[in-house]
């Protein structure tokens, strides 16, 4: 899954998939703007073929978090 | 029914039957499939679920509606209004406490809730006793839905009459200071301002609505538009979806915010950059449905870069301006129009006029006043109709151009007075910042910076430090001495904002000066 994410974050910021790791915070590591995160979210929903809860969304800050979350709905 | 005869939603709703009858109103996706609506479906349901308000809760009410847009919202929405009785949409992103209070606040007795929100509904119910009815919009087992009483009720054979001044929302303002008012508005304000421009689209023309719909902008530009010239709305069901929707339903107009304008725009010159052999005309083109003709913009301040973006990409972008106490238009722009920089031309029937700088206006579109607040309402709207904007500007050839909000008007010590928002435009396109917010501390202009983190990925804070001091630097060759920013502070936190994005003024200032 992660090299899934790693894949998708690149095609919204201008980072190396080397530079993400699961710590690495979506806005503030990362560079997303608040609209560049949540069309990654949407774009993760078509990946993994989910539906991704908006009221969640605060709480995924990190890689981690945020697969964690899609983990857990699939499971 | 021609548009002069038009003087209320009820109105304006069954004059869209009777001109576009069966064409599509609404289209939203349903699980996978698209549900499509008519204009003769909306109306028909409109009147079975006023029908059904005043069977069975009575003639006198105030309702509140929350969700995002949704046919269900929207019939809940025109079939309470339909009754004679005012609707309050809210903020489904406020946290419940607040929710709470304006629910108490506005006199909220019926209340229609999406089941997105069913979660909130046992601790709205324990606070606030006076609202008595629950009606979630979506079929829900042992409730009166929305979704329902269209099932299963038959349309009202009369209804009650409904003057042009008979109130039809109040609207709760986020605001970026302050406790939130509640603005008054009629019919007649949002008929005069559904129809205070012509030509701004057709039956032929298809929108996505990606606003929140409890906005005032959202609800008159892309509903009220809609059925005043026959437009198909289609509804975008999340902002995490707006690409894959924009290829599913391909508008052919759309009205975004600066900021969602912005992002998508860099996402295009990014794919251009990847793609050189592709021309950026097509790669735009692509990424809004392959059909976009052009884009409304209005919330905000739009920079002149992000319109000429566009125009670059063959994409005109239009801008209108305006605020929820005018319903909320009061200038207005077309595709065809060629100037920069200004927010465009001042609408029918509204005049305007500058007192010590800041905007005045007046016209049928103008709210009642603030709702149980007439002290508030007072400081804004004079006796013979004047609304006070509390926006600085000046008007040229009937274009309105605005350089700031008096309320954050900065008092210099030698008297000079400063728009924060006029410095704050000087970064609007400068890659390295991501937020700036400008003000006075110990008497010198401040700006304190977010910085853009992927801008600066691998850059020390030094670095970081030198190369915002430099852009600060040729920023100050731009403005006049009074308006030269003396100090710089880099924070490492976005800042705090309202719920529609807009930075709180009234937040602890944060990061080092340097």
């Amino acid at each position: 899954m992660f090299e899934k994410f790693t894949e998708i974050i690149t095609n919204y910021v201008d980072v190396l998939p080397e530079e993400v790791t699961e710590d690495s915070r979506f806005i503030e590591d990362l560079g997303f703007n608040s609209y560049d995160f949540m069309s990654f979210l949407g774009e993760i929903e078509q990946e993994f073929e989910i539906v991704v809860d908006e009221s969640q969304v605060t709480n995924l800050q990190t890689v981690g978090d945020a697969m964690r979350y899609i983990a857990s709905i699939k499971a | 029914m021609n548009k002069t005869t038009v003087k209320t939603l009820r109105d304006l709703y069954e004059r869209a039957a009777a001109l576009y009858g069966e064409g599509i109103f609404l289209k939203e996706k349903c699980g996978k499939d698209i549900v499509e609506k008519t204009f003769n479906d909306f109306k028909s349901d409109c009147h079975k679920l006023a029908n059904y308000l005043l069977t069975e809760i009575g003639e006198k009410f105030h309702a509140a509606v929350i969700g995002p847009t949704s046919y269900a919202y929207l019939v809940s929405y025109f079939g309470s209004v339909s009754t004679g009785n005012p609707i309050v949409p809210l903020d489904a992103q406020l946290p419940c406490p607040d929710l709470c209070e304006l629910l108490q606040r506005a006199d909220i007795s019926v209340f229609f809730y999406d089941t997105k929100y069913a979660p909130m509904i046992d601790a709205i119910k324990a606070n606030c006793p006076d609202v008595k009815y629950y009606i979630p919009l979506q079929e829900t087992e042992g409730s009166v839905s929305t979704e329902k009483i269209v099932s299963e009720y038959s349309e009202a054979e009369t209804l009650p009459e409904i003057k042009e001044d008979n109130l039809a929302a109040i609207v709760y303002t986020s605001g970026t200071t302050g406790k939130s008012k509640g603005v008054m508005l009629t019919h007649g304000n949002l008929i005069d301002n559904t129809m205070c421009c012509d030509n701004e689209s057709t039956p032929e023309e298809t929108t996505m609505t990606v606003l929140p719909i409890h906005h005032v902008y959202c609800f008159t530009c892309d509903i009220l538009l809609g059925l005043r010239y026959g437009t198909t709305i289609c509804v975008n069901d999340s902002i995490m979806r707006i690409a894959m929707n924009l290829k599913l339903f391909q508008p052919t107009i759309i009205l975004l915010v600066p900021m969602i304008a912005e992002t998508i725009l860099k996402q295009i010159k990014v794919a251009s950059a990847a793609k050189p052999e592709i021309p950026p005309q097509m790669i735009a083109q692509a990424v809004f449905g392959g059909r976009l003709k052009g884009i409304y913009s209005g919330g905000a301040y739009l920079a002149p870069e992000i319109q000429n973006g566009y125009k670059e990409l063959g994409i005109p972008m239009s801008q209108g301006y305006g605020m929820t106490e005018c319903s909320p238009r009061i200038t207005s722009s077309l595709f065809t129009d060629e100037s920069f920089g200004d927010v465009g031309t001042i609408v029918k029937g509204c005049e305007v006029k500058i007192e010590d700088g800041e905007i005045v206006v007046k016209s049928p579109s103008v709210m009642k006043g603030y709702y149980k607040d007439p002290d508030a309402t007072a400081e804004v709207l004079t006796a013979d109709g004047w609304l006070h904007t509390g926006d600085l500007g000046y008007v040229e050839n009937n274009h309105v151009f605005i350089t700031g909000r008096k309320k954050n008007l900065i008092i210099l010590s030698n008297g000079e007075n400063v728009s924060p928002e006029e410095i704050e435009n000087k970064f609007a396109g400068k890659d390295m910042v991501a937020e700036v917010m400008v003000y006075a501390e110990e008497g010198f202009i401040t700006a304190e910076i977010f910085p853009n983190a992927e801008y600066f990925k691998d850059k020390s804070t030094d670095e970081i430090n030198a190369e915002i001091s430099e852009l600060i630097k040729v920023i100050n060759t731009t403005v006049t001495s009074a308006k030269t920013i003396r100090k710089i502070r880099i924070r490492n936190e976005e800042f705090d904002k309202t719920t529609s994005k807009k930075i709180k003024r009234q937040q602890t200032k944060q990061g080092d000066l340097i």
